[in-house]
């Protein structure tokens, strides 16, 4: 940040631009871009190289069977009622169109469990990924129709907008399979079905825990999830009533949004210690919310157990959480939807009925079953 | 028609306007004049609803009237055309003129035929042919300003106000201005007419009203008053005092002697420059003559590193200069006082103190640290040598009058001891008095063993103030004048000779 | 702090405005203040300043490269992901330690800065949209060396997010110190003077000879070693990298405290104290609404009136 003398360093012309510039300029930018990929590639060594990485989310293990099977008297869906041919999904050709980067446990594990299922059954698979943008997306879709796949399995950016790909596809007779989020269209002809977790349900389960670990006394606060997003407003929703029915002397004195970010959810639950300092429990609509909240209670100088904390999704850094005492409860949000998937694709076009709503199983960590669960967790 | 009785605006720690009166009759050219600080600007922006009055009225057509904005006034019927052009650059020329008033077809959408055809028509009426479909920053400034003048009188103006409107103007522009003002006037306009070309006001009005330090001190037929007197009422000095300095302050001659101080050879820049070569000596004082358009200020900029010429070189003092490069020419010892003072010369946030030691600061600085005593010693040093009018070093430039300005650009470049000094119009826009300093310092600088080159369109300055006049035509020296010949027939004939057709 | 133009007394409403824009600010802080006494319970304790504290250190930093950048009358979008650029360098040079690691972040954020510098600089992209390109590809960099968030266990790094130094946090320290650095070198460094020049009134500055170029590039990597030192720091405190989220719309939280501060966003004035006030001034005013439970929606749209407040000042002043 020294200031600089003109004599100090190579001259730059003050004119117009001209080629000499241009030449500096590119230089300058190659230069940077040197600097860059050197950090990228060159000489790193992060905290933890030689040992062990725990994290690369392969190790869930695939073999589970996760699933609420068509349950009898929900709506079905058919090749007949579909429109489409039977087929043998062992010969077929699926294509997988995942909406965000694997950038975070849950898209790593859903991904890696579509994979997984796939060379299990020897199906073989094309993958796209649209990097959080829709119009990517709909365009990967496009793709992998033309690239040749007879079925489709897509993991949902929004639940708007899909009509046009939809109707490409139907035109075609594709079968597809949406996970994780369900589209705004009507299943058994837009799609086949849907395959996710109840989010609400989630919500009620997660206050059962913190019933459970509270004794159904107190005051508690609820970390909330990016706002306008329906995972944010069922997971509350579930909570809430199921508080209301259940536990009449629990109350939720505060809600902030910590916008499903580690970060944000330690400083919302620094500046809610201070203020309601009595707080018994927190639920916090993601484990990385959660996961910030104890970072903030460390910070403030509680111990473990002296807040409640219950939390969503399952990942591994939260269930060590309950190992080490400072989470009370994780509700799952099962990501591995690939054997359910392929499951009802290939029930599907063998002919038989499949639901047109597939519930997805979400078990629960608690203090009973974390250290056993941990190496299911994601 | 329009005027105004005891008008009192009073800004803080300045009075403005002091009661004075102002009565502008249809059918008539009224001068506004006075140094700068005089109180024109505020009295025409107090016309035109630019700002409130403290006290005072204003009656227009009969009845007494507060225009609140501009937008009011010109409503009214009041335009103004103001020395820099406020329209809009990207739109086409027929959109600004007709900027807000646009004709409207069915379904109330801008009718673009029609529009053009009228701007066409009102454009033609002051004797100019431009395309109105092209963008308006396309043209070059006089166009612009014509096509300002052309906007202010086809909205029915009753009352139109000119504020230095000849500034960026060529002779031949002005001609057709005149033209205009004679025009308006016959169909009983009142028009106000501010300027500090002194020809310019005998030529075209009818009655003047001199202000200084916010005070009216005469108002009445210009021709009854002669020029030594017109600028003593100005100036507030004695008529004596005027007689004996002449109108210009300038000595004459220096001594110059030695080699060239700088010599620039064969300077091209395409289409703007060609082959052009001037030499100083120190303490000379070369003028660079020629019409608007000439290549004077590029000449200036292609020695100073501001515009990088194609071919050609540039020696100071024995030494050459890489081309195309501020600060190598800086440090060589050329400074530039550029002609937009504006928007090239002052940084108008920063303090006078500021300017002025801003092409000095790495000299003045340790390790990059400014040493402000240093500063200090230096800005206080030129503050005093170049009398300097501010309430302090720590002004903001930009509340300076334009005088002042250009004396803290001078004091810039000076603090950096330049051996060749360039002036780009460094009297334009600044009052009388202001003027005359100016003038004498640049004779200093040349008595001290500067060489300095001057640029200016006032003929009178140019060869009062110079030792050889070099003239430019198209980009290319044409003649060069030296000795006796230094006359304004001489470069009259220099500029007008091959009977050339020049745009 | 920092303010180098003493300006002459303007006319009445004209210098209520200019006190508005220039002492707004401080005034604002003080009521947040004097309302929170009243109302927020527990709000006077040395858990709650210290809180507040370290919760706008990183914002403050990267506010202060901000500063700079629209001092010269650019700005600089970047900031949030070279935040996240630096967080992930973390996490992939901390095996040679926390230092090394510092440096590794900060050369990053410099690297960042020397590109939309030389893009604004030697090519005239506009610095909104060079900064602009830099703010997407970096993500995306960062992204790709790590790609999903990481704990740090360090703990050279714990003391640095949580500890402190005569009962101040190490983040406040630094935070302090870089506050007084860029308000030294504003005001007394050459460059400082010369970034002011150049963002008043760039063509005069050039034809005064200033180096022009190398001035702005300087501003930007400024700014990028700014922001990767918050990077750092708020890695620290989050004892995990999380290049995902880390330093989302920074850039905004950034301009606005520069704004709110009294920096015109035309240039040629940098405010630090102002800026410093106009961190905490935001910081409170989030704080106040959380601890009161209130949606989180108003404190967008206070916010969002605090910023129209400021630039109305600005503006109305700037008329003359």
């Amino acid at each position: 940040m020294s200031a600089l003398r003109p004599g100090a360093a190579p001259r730059w012309g003050n004119a117009m631009t001209s080629s000499a510039v241009r030449r500096t300029a590119t230089r300058t930018l190659l230069a940077t871009t040197l600097v860059a990929s050197i950090a990228l590639t060159g000489c790193a060594k992060s905290e933890d190289d030689g040992a062990n990485d725990k994290n690369t989310g392969s190790t869930g293990d695939s073999g589970q069977v996760v699933a609420t099977p068509a349950a009898g008297n929900a709506e079905t869906c058919t090749v007949e009622k579909f429109g489409g041919k039977k087929l043998d999904l062992k010969s077929a050709t699926v294509g997988f169109s995942q909406s965000e980067k694997e950038a975070n446990p849950f898209r790593i594990a859903e991904t890696a469990s579509i994979k997984a299922e796939a060379g299990n059954r020897g199906v073989k698979l094309l993958t796209a990924n649209a990097q959080s943008q829709f119009s990517k997306q709909i365009s990967d879709v496009q793709d992998l129709i033309a690239k040749g796949a007879d079925l489709l399995v897509i993991a949902p950016l929004n639940s708007d907008g899909w009509g046009p790909v939809l109707r490409g596809a139907a035109a075609k007779h594709i079968p597809i399979v949406t996970i994780d989020r369900k589209i705004n269209a009507t299943a058994c002809k837009d799609y086949v079905s849907f395959i996710g977790s109840d989010f609400v349900e989630q919500g009620k389960r997660a206050a059962d825990q913190m019933i459970e670990a509270t004794g159904g006394k107190g005051k508690v606060a609820i970390l909330l999830g990016a706002a306008g997003n329906n995972v944010t407003t069922e997971r509350t929703k579930g909570f809430k009533d199921q508080i209301k029915a259940k536990a009449p002397g629990l109350q939720v004195v505060f809600e902030q949004t910590g916008e499903f970010a580690r970060e944000k959810g330690q400083q919302v639950t620094e500046q809610l210690i201070q203020s309601n300092p009595g707080i018994t429990g927190i639920y916090a609509e993601n484990d990385e919310m959660g996961l910030g909240a104890v970072n903030a209670l460390k910070g403030a100088g509680k111990k473990a157990g002296d807040v409640k904390i219950v939390t969503i999704d399952g990942t591994r850094n939260a269930v060590q959480g309950i190992v080490d005492g400072w989470i009370d409860g994780v509700i799952e949000s099962n990501p591995r939807f690939g054997p359910l998937a392929f499951q009802t694709l290939d029930t599907f076009t063998k002919g038989e009925k499949v639901s047109q709503n597939i519930v997805i199983q979400d078990s629960a960590y608690t203090g009973k079953n974390a250290k056993s669960g941990l190496g299911k967790a994601y | 028609m329009l005027s105004v009785s005891s008008l009192t605006k009073t800004f803080p720690g300045a009075r403005a306007l002091d009661g004075v009166d102002f009565a502008a009759r249809p059918g008539e050219v009224h001068a506004l004049i006075g140094e700068n600080g005089a109180g024109k600007s505020t009295l025409i922006k107090v016309l035109t609803g630019v700002y409130q009055p403290d006290e005072g009225e204003i009656v227009f057509g009969g009845e007494p009237v507060r225009f609140a904005t501009p937008l009011a006034a010109q409503h009214a019927g009041i335009s103004t055309i103001y020395q820099e052009v406020n329209l809009v650059p990207l739109m086409s020329v027929a959109r600004n003129l007709f900027l807000g008033r646009e004709p409207r077809g069915r379904l109330g959408l801008i009718d673009f035929r029609r529009m053009h055809r009228e701007a066409d028509a009102a454009l033609r009426s002051l004797g100019l042919r431009i395309d109105v479909r092209r963008p308006l920053r396309e043209l070059g400034v006089g166009a612009q300003q014509m096509v300002a003048l052309a906007r202010a009188v086809s909205v029915d103006a009753r009352v139109v106000v000119m504020d230095e409107p000849t500034s960026s103007l060529e002779p031949r522009e002005v001609r057709t201005l005149f033209g205009v003002i004679r025009m308006l006037k016959e169909r009983g306009i009142a028009v106000v007419y501010v300027s500090h070309r002194l020809d310019e006001l005998y030529e075209v009005c009818d009655t003047v009203t001199v202000l200084r330090d916010g005070k009216l001190v005469h108002t009445g037929r210009i021709a009854d008053l002669d020029r030594l007197r017109l600028v003593s009422l100005m100036l507030g000095r004695e008529m004596s005092e005027v007689r004996s300095e002449g109108l210009t302050k300038f000595s004459g001659d220096h001594e110059a002697g030695g080699e060239p101080v700088l010599d620039a050879r064969e300077l091209t820049v395409r289409h703007v420059l060609h082959e052009v070569s001037v030499q100083l000596r120190p303490g000379e004082v070369v003028g660079l003559g020629g019409l608007l358009g000439s290549g004077r200020s590029e000449t200036a900029k292609a020695i100073a590193g501001a515009l990088p010429p194609d071919s050609g070189t540039v020696v100071v003092a024995g030494a050459a200069v890489r081309t195309g490069s501020t600060p190598a020419a800086i440090r060589a010892g050329i400074s530039l006082l550029p002609e937009d003072r504006k928007a090239e010369g002052i940084v108008p946030g920063l303090s006078v103190r500021e300017n002025i030691a801003l092409a000095a600061l790495p000299g003045l600085s340790r390790f990059g640290l400014v040493d402000d005593a240093r500063v200090d010693r230096i800005v206080d040093t030129f503050i005093k040598r170049l009398r300097i009018k501010t309430s302090g070093p720590y002004q903001k430039v930009g509340e300076l009058s334009g005088g002042n300005q250009q004396k803290v650009l001078l004091a810039r470049w000076l603090a950096m001891r330049p051996k060749v000094l360039l002036l780009d119009e460094p009297t334009r826009g600044i009052d009388v008095g202001a003027k005359a300093e100016v003038q004498r310092l640049i004779d200093e600088l040349a008595d001290e063993g500067l060489g300095v080159l001057l640029i200016s369109s006032d003929m009178e300055e140019l060869i009062e103030g110079s030792d050889r006049v070099v003239v430019l035509k198209d980009g290319a020296v044409v003649a060069e004048l030296t000795g006796d010949d230094v006359t304004e027939d001489r470069l009259l004939h220099a500029i007008a000779a091959e009977g050339g057709d020049h745009d | 702090m920092t303010d180098l133009a003493l300006r002459r007394a303007p006319a009445d409403r004209e210098r209520m405005l200019g006190l508005l824009q220039d002492y707004g600010v401080y005034a604002g802080v003080t009521v947040l203040i004097l309302a929170n006494i009243a109302f927020t319970p527990h709000f006077v304790s040395a858990e709650n300043f210290r809180t507040q504290a370290v919760q706008v250190a990183p914002v403050l930093i990267v506010a202060l490269g901000m500063a700079l950048a629209i001092g010269s009358e650019g700005v600089d979008l970047s900031v949030g992901s070279v935040m996240a650029l630096a967080t992930s360098l973390v996490s992939l040079y901390l095996g040679y330690g926390p230092w090394i690691a510092l440096i590794v972040a900060m050369l990053g954020g410099a690297a960042v800065g020397l590109a939309s510098g030389s893009l604004i600089a030697h090519i005239g992209v506009q610095p909104i949209v060079a900064t602009l390109a830099l703010m997407v590809a970096v993500r995306g960099i960062a992204l790709v060396m790590l790609p999903q968030l990481k704990d740090v266990r360090d703990p050279g790094m714990a003391t640095l997010g949580s500890g402190d130094l005569l009962g101040i946090p190490y983040l406040v320290l630094i935070a302090a110190a870089l506050a007084l650095l860029v308000g030294f070198t504003v005001r007394r460094t050459t460059f400082g003077r010369q970034l002011l020049a150049i963002g008043d009134s760039r063509p005069a500055a050039q034809l005064a000879g200033l180096p022009v170029r190398r001035v702005l590039i300087l501003v930007y990597i400024c700014s990028g070693v700014l922001a990767a030192i918050a990077g750092v720091l708020a890695t620290a405190r989050l004892q995990a990298s999380d290049p995902t989220s880390l330093g989302n719309l920074m850039e905004l939280s950034a301009i606005t405290a520069v704004v709110v501060g009294g920096t015109p966003l035309s240039g040629g004035r940098i405010r630090v104290g102002g800026t410093v006030a106009g961190a905490v001034l935001i910081q409170l005013l989030t704080a106040t609404l959380i601890k009161h439970d209130l949606p989180p929606s108003w404190t967008q749209i206070a916010q969002a009136v605090v910023i129209v407040l400021a630039v109305y000042a600005a503006r109305e002043r700037g008329k003359r």
